[in-house]
């Protein structure tokens, strides 16, 4: 705030009532009104923009969730219908355990991966090679997910794929990564961590510049070396950029549809369909929209739930400096 | 809070907050829905075909739209080509136009989506085809009655057939040379095909498949469901057609035809569909055949035609592919689907149906009648990208550039085999198409896993047919 001027040494605008008390907040100047205005005006486009693209589509699912409707007919009020359809759907409940089992192993992995990187590319190496090593591991991000999945398709081909061809030159038999229902999860994982965890990458070498050097100096002093030093100092002051990698991590596979859908289309049988696939198949593809929203309803109060206990957690694990 | 805090002042200005706000919302309620065809522009009086982007390249296109032009100046046309990777996908994408309130007047449409455009969204062309009778005598004589069967719903027509594609067998001569091995004659059986695969496994190294094939509705498991003399779902005949059967079909090509095909109850479990894909399941643990791969066999192409695969199901439409993707006319052949219990063929073909939400239907049906002739068809597929449905537009010039040499396959498989028929596609095909890919996925997965799944789809193919379309 620009303005020194206390509130307290302002000439009243009007004469103050007898009856006030003594706590009421004074009316607010011309000039901070101006000031509210012009930050609104500021936040509006925002604002507008979250209202419209993100909570008018939210409430529009939960309403749709409560209708049947194909698209071609109108809708028609199902009440709770919907949800006891897709509590009973046991493709849905696949769906949700496997989206699940997915967000595990992939944010696991991709932290550790984004980590593990980042604490390399802070050591000591030359200025040129730690832009070279931060463009390439971040380069993936900006790939569309769709085209990056076209691609491992050819790659992890059993039968003409190169990853095949590269291990029977070492004498390994082709791997069927695509079309075992044991492999094919741990592809679509690999897959998707190798496209991610650039972003998580980006936000740990951040924070890892953040950590004042008098820390570790002072560690250094104590006695501290290598893994004891990441363990004790590293990581603990490193807890609120893990946190934000996380939550965004989690949020973004519960929501993973591209490349299960390329790589596998959900297959072998249901072990790669993930929910929002469910969602994209109910809806476009069977018509039943209802369905649809209400399966979207259910993913978004998983979403949310996770976040939620995130932060929960966040308040015994996480140490700001 | 207490009152004494409200002044006059600041509840006429709330109540004029709120004077504003229910205006606005009573404002807003009272127009029509905003739809897409409030987009300036976008409802211009034009006729609107929407065709699969994919299926027609641009410069044909173009030709369609100036030929229906110096036909019919009065009527403006925009075709509106949507890209889709497939059938599936292409109605995804006209289904959300319909519900952003811009349908298109025609749409182009796959034996995929024909009963459920017919039976949800499309007009029977029935009462313009007997008004223009004498005008169509032409095509219907040039044009086999399996395939206007096939766009038959209940007794009515829904669509001219302008294109198909049968599952035949696509050979690789550079492969068979290799094993010692010539194209298998007409009647060849399934043991010859499988007798074939191992010559040619022997004669190849170990990054050689002998056959490719892709799990999809169409060429996947179905031929050789087809070949069993079996199908997924309980296939009848409707009642009626024989409107049109009398007016245009001799009698030896009208016998046995009906209203359109029936598919109901699903017979998933049924023991020539387990023995089919106890076939497949051999194949893969041979190694003979890859695994059903998803999608639209995009990188067939290129192992096809570098020899790494030696046989493929595929139609007419492949011999444009390969002969873009630089194989030599005599570097492959096709030959029938080999022989069961039938030698049953299964085709997918494609017309246009009219939606009977146009309001230019005399217009449409226009279209529908130049899209048809001889002269639109020869001007659109120019590149052998698929197979025309008129018999007289397959030639030995046609095939001359492309390949294969075994051409007359692509149409005789109908005239030679007339139980031949379309795949599988009722008014829940979306679902059923699903339920199929998955679990067959999973059937094949590992051994002895194909009884299980088929247990498993039976269940989910009884719960799609049951919901009501």
């Amino acid at each position: 705030m620009t303005d020194t001027q206390s509130p307290d040494t302002r000439v009243p605008a009007r004469r103050p009532r007898p009856a006030a008390p003594p706590a009421a907040v004074p009316p607010p100047s011309a000039r901070s009104r101006g000031t509210r205005l012009l930050a609104t005006l500021f936040l509006a486009p925002t604002i507008v923009g979250i209202v419209v693209f993100t909570v008018v589509p939210i409430v529009g699912s939960v309403v749709l969730s409560l209708y049947h409707w194909d698209v071609i007919d109108s809708p028609s009020f199902a009440g709770g219908a919907n949800y006891g359809e897709v509590f009973g759907d046991e493709t849905v409940l696949v769906s949700f355990r496997n989206t699940l089992v997915f967000m595990v192993f992939a944010v696991a992995l991709q932290l550790l991966i984004a980590l593990t990187l980042a604490l390399a590319v802070n050591g000591r190496m030359p200025v040129w090679l730690r832009s070279v090593f931060r463009s390439a591991f971040f380069f993936p991000l900006v790939l569309s997910a769709a085209s990056i999945s076209v691609v491992m398709k050819y790659l992890f081909n059993q039968d003409f794929g190169v990853v095949n061809w590269l291990l029977g030159l070492v004498g390994i038999a082709p791997v069927p990564w695509l079309t075992s229902e044991n492999a094919a999860m741990a592809t679509v994982v690999l897959v998707y961590v190798w496209q991610q965890f650039g972003f998580s990458f980006l936000l740990f070498v951040g924070g890892l510049n953040n950590i004042p050097k008098e820390i570790h100096e002072a560690a250094s002093l104590d006695g501290a070396t290598g893994l004891r030093k990441h363990l004790s100092v590293t990581l603990p002051l490193l807890s609120p950029t893990l946190l934000v990698a996380s939550v965004v991590g989690i949020i973004n596979a519960l929501q993973v549809f591209e490349q299960p859908y390329v790589l596998t289309n959900g297959g072998p049988g249901d072990s790669t369909r993930t929910v929002v696939m469910v969602i994209y198949e109910t809806a476009f593809e069977q018509l039943r929209f209802g369905e649809a929203s209400a399966v979207g309803v259910l993913l978004f109060v998983l979403i949310m739930a996770v976040t939620a206990l995130q932060f929960r957690l966040s308040r015994r694990f996480v140490h700001y400096q | 809070m207490t009152d004494s805090h409200l002044t006059r002042r600041t509840l006429l200005r709330y109540g004029a907050y709120g004077a504003g706000a229910a205006a606005l919302a009573g404002t807003a309620a009272s127009w029509d829905r905003l739809t897409g065809a409030d987009v300036p522009g976008r409802d211009d009086g034009s006729l609107v075909v929407a065709t699969l982007g994919s299926a027609f390249d641009p410069a044909a296109v173009r030709a369609l739209r100036e030929g229906f032009r110096e036909l019919h100046p009065d009527i403006p046309l925009r075709v509106n080509a949507v890209q889709a990777v497939d059938w599936s996908d292409f109605f995804a994408k006209i289904l959300t136009q319909i519900a952003a309130g811009t349908a298109p007047d025609l749409v182009y449409v796959a034996t995929e989506g024909v009963q459920l455009f017919a039976r949800r969204l499309g007009v029977p062309l029935d009462r313009w085809v007997r008004r223009d009778a004498d005008e169509l005598r032409e095509y219907f004589a040039d044009v086999h009655p399996s395939l206007v069967e096939s766009m038959m719903y209940e007794g009515s027509l829904h669509q001219l057939p302008v294109e198909f594609n049968a599952a035949d067998m696509y050979l690789n001569r550079q492969v068979l040379r290799r094993a010692g091995a010539d194209v298998p004659p007409p009647d060849w059986t399934r043991d010859d095909f499988t007798a074939l695969l191992r010559r040619m496994k022997r004669s190849s190294d170990a990054h050689f498949t002998p056959y490719f094939w892709t799990n999809r509705l169409w060429g996947g498991v179905m031929p050789w469901l087809f070949a069993n003399d079996t199908n997924l779902l309980a296939e009848s005949k409707a009642p009626g057609g024989s409107w049109l059967w009398d007016t245009f079909y001799p009698a030896d090509q009208r016998r046995g035809r009906g209203g359109g095909f029936r598919w109901t109850t699903p017979q998933a479990t049924d023991d020539r569909v387990a023995e089919a894909y106890e076939y497949l399941a051999s194949l893969v643990r041979e190694d003979l055949c890859t695994r059903p791969e998803g999608g639209n066999g995009s990188n067939l192409v290129g192992v096809f035609s570098t020899g790494r695969v030696g046989v493929t199901p595929a139609g007419g439409f492949w011999a444009g592919g390969l002969h873009l993707a630089g194989m030599d006319p005599d570097g492959y052949d096709v030959q029938y689907f080999p022989r069961r219990l039938t030698q049953r063929h299964q085709f997918g073909a494609a017309g246009y149906a009219m939606l009977r939400t146009s309001k230019m239907q005399d217009a449409a049906w226009e279209f529908i009648k130049y899209a048809a002739r001889r002269d639109t068809l020869t001007r659109l597929f120019r590149s052998n990208q698929t197979t025309p449905a008129r018999r007289s537009m397959l030639t030995e010039a046609r095939y001359r550039d492309t390949g294969p040499a075994g051409w007359r396959v692509f149409y005789d498989t109908l005239d030679r085999f007339p139980d031949t028929g379309p795949i599988p596609a009722p008014p829940q095909v979306a679902e059923v198409e699903q339920v199929l890919l998955k679990h067959t996925g999973a059937a094949l997965s590992s051994p002895r896993a194909v009884r299980p799944a088929l247990r498993r789809m039976q269940g989910d193919l009884e719960q799609a047919m049951e919901r009501e379309i």
